[in-house]
């Protein structure tokens, strides 16, 4: 009955909202491609907030050190126990860069261990069939960051289910752009964000 | 004039006569043949091993009568039906208790079951062969329980009845028709932690579905429920009337409350939604802080399950051999996601206790046992009450009396004392 709403994660260290064009994005991409009804704008949402339980697919990036204060633990971890799932993407796509590496260390304290995903996951198949797993993106090899093409993703899964993606493409560069310019692009590049909001919807 | 030995002489000849007559009355009793009103043998519910013992041993008897005021058990029943197929005429009186048990697997997966009682005279005590389980007092007709050995066992004050406990029969798929929200993602999260096998039709655009892996024929094989939860679920309303009819349960809420064919089936209609109560910072949600849409118009045969102060929450009826439940909440995920410490639970239980409810194993007559309607099965295996020629009377017994053995033994010691005293051996 209710719209979905696209929320971004607001957490107390680091830059939380360093792709603000992501979420109109990724809405732009809900409403053009399927019949979900999506609220036309998204919400920022705390992590430390009780808020954080209306939203049960939540985005969160940044490039800086990431560390949770308890109340943000306790509440992720409530979070995927109830059936939220937290996307992260690493703004920096550096594996050796400090937010990889400390949002690493906060998620695997959340959830545990974070594993590669088989590229065969119904994530890829979920709306738009990626049959070679997470779509490349064009910053992954940009000079900036590892230079490197990242073969997968990485989650956690409870209940056959991901409660937690995260992701060393960034994403978040990739798709922060105003959705008038998709217009220019030969292949909407957007569109493993609506397979990602199909997943979170419908698993 | 004679002494008083000498009188005494007439008397012993006397005894000597009454001795030797009640000893040929006991043996002309004993083999003499009996007229057909004085074959037969009547008997108590107390006395009932006697009297059937007596009627087993004498296949001469032409009749017994039982004044019953409680039901045989399963070996004495089996034993009188016996007897009236040698010939013997079997009849019965008296105001039998009409107790009756019977038990009902639920299909949650949990795997408790049902125990029901009714016609009970006072409190009833229910044991399992494991052990006593519980005490229903009167008024009380219904135990949940959980696990159950062997057989159940119910005993009023007058009777016992008893109930096999039936097989369960394979649990079947719930399918969960609904659009890509997170209600549909919830309620199949939820059902999937219970234990339930799920199956779903999740529309993300038109012509794209996710989980529709074959779900047609939606039949009473495949599946245990239907959940329709919007407008999506009428692409397959026909199917849904047609299965629930064959006896299929079906949850119906938000938007598919509104689909013609379920609406025809549906113990209640939707009316105008009422928003959640508004939260404020930290506030947990509970069932009734959800949005509403109260059932309205509830069909003369439904039940209202749940009320709330702004109408009726859930509904239920039968349909055929079906059963429907409504529901007014739409967004029970909140519940789940901003219930706190209990709310992930109570949301999943509370779902995977609907769906139970409505697609309950069925009761097995033949698995029930022939004792579960002690009455009904005397009545079956008898036939009905019938007046009695005697009715009321205590066991009565052919054998011979108690007098015949006392009175040629005091007589005879009287003799032997006569003879003695007059010196004579």
């Amino acid at each position: 009955m209710t719209d979905f709403v696209f929320a971004t994660a607001q957490y107390e260290s680091g830059d939380w909202d360093s792709a603000p064009l992501v979420p109109a994005n990724v809405i732009d991409s809900i409403a053009r491609y399927t019949s979900i009804e999506v609220a036309p704008s998204g919400v920022i949402v705390p992590l430390s907030s009780s808020s954080l339980f209306r939203y049960p697919l939540t985005y969160l990036t940044g490039h800086l050190p990431v560390r949770f204060s308890a109340t943000e633990r306790v509440n992720l971890q409530r979070y995927a126990e109830r059936g939220g799932m937290l996307f992260v993407d690493d703004h920096n796509h550096d594996i050796d860069g400090t937010f990889h590496k400390t949002a690493i260390e906060e998620l695997t304290r959340v959830y545990g261990p974070i594993k590669p995903i088989p590229n065969t996951h119904p994530l890829y198949k979920s709306f738009f069939a990626f049959e070679d797993g997470p779509p490349t993106t064009s910053h992954e090899l940009n000079g900036w960051g590892d230079n490197l093409v990242h073969k997968t993703l990485s989650g956690v899964e409870r209940n056959g289910r991901l409660v937690l993606l995260y992701s060393s493409k960034d994403y978040s560069s990739e798709w922060n752009y105003h959705p008038e310019n998709k217009k220019f692009l030969s292949v909407d590049n957007t569109r493993f964000a609506v397979n990602l909001v199909v997943y979170a919807l419908t698993r | 004039m004679p002494s008083r030995a000498e009188l005494r002489k007439p008397l012993e000849t006397a005894l000597r006569v009454a001795i030797v007559a009640s000893l040929a009355f006991a043996l002309w009793k004993s083999i003499a043949p009996v007229n057909a009103g004085d074959r037969t043998i009547r008997s108590t519910s107390q006395a009932l091993n006697v009297g059937i013992e007596r009627a087993l041993t004498h296949p001469g008897d032409a009749a017994i009568e039982l004044a019953m005021t409680t039901t045989p058990s399963p070996l004495q029943r089996d034993q009188l039906v016996a007897l009236r197929r040698t010939g013997m005429s079997v009849r019965w009186s008296g105001e039998v208790s009409p107790l009756a048990v019977e038990v009902i697997r639920d299909r949650d997966p949990l795997e408790g079951a049902q125990i029901r009682v009714v016609g009970a005279k006072g409190a009833v005590v229910l044991r399992d062969s494991a052990g006593v389980l519980d005490t229903l007092r009167e008024g009380t007709s219904t135990l949940g329980v959980g696990a159950l050995v062997g057989s159940v066992q119910a005993s009023d004050a007058h009777t016992s009845a008893i109930a096999a406990i039936p097989a369960a029969t394979p649990r079947r798929a719930v399918l969960v028709l609904g659009r890509a929200d997170w209600e549909s993602k919830f309620v199949m999260s939820a059902l999937n932690e219970s234990g339930w096998l799920v199956r779903a039709r999740i529309p993300s655009a038109p012509n794209v579905d996710v989980h529709d892996d074959g779900i047609l024929p939606i039949d009473t094989s495949r599946y245990d429920a239907v959940i329709a939860l919007d407008t999506t679920a009428a692409d397959y309303a026909t199917a849904i009337v047609r299965f629930v009819e064959q006896g299929g349960g079906l949850v119906v809420s938000g938007g598919a409350l509104g689909v013609g064919a379920l609406r025809a089936i549906a113990p209640a209609t939707a009316s105008a939604r009422i928003p959640g109560r508004i939260l404020l910072a930290e506030d947990t949600v509970t069932r009734r802080d959800l949005p509403f849409t109260p059932l309205g118009s509830v069909r003369t045969d439904a039940v209202s399950l749940e009320r709330q102060p702004a109408g009726t929450a859930i509904a239920a009826r039968r349909v055929e051999n079906g059963r429907v439940l409504a529901l007014a909440y739409d967004e029970s995920w909140r519940w789940r996601m901003l219930g706190g410490n209990s709310g992930l639970s109570a949301h999943r239980d509370w779902w995977s206790h609907l769906v139970a409810s409505v697609s309950a194993e069925r009761a097995d007559p033949v698995a029930a046992g022939i004792s579960a309607v002690p009455r009904v099965a005397l009545v079956n295996a008898l036939g009905p009450s019938s007046a009695l020629t005697s009715a009321g009377q205590n066991p009565i017994d052919n054998r011979l009396p108690l007098w015949l053995l006392v009175l040629p033994i005091a007589a005879a010691l009287v003799e032997i004392a006569s003879r003695r005293f007059r010196g004579e051996r």
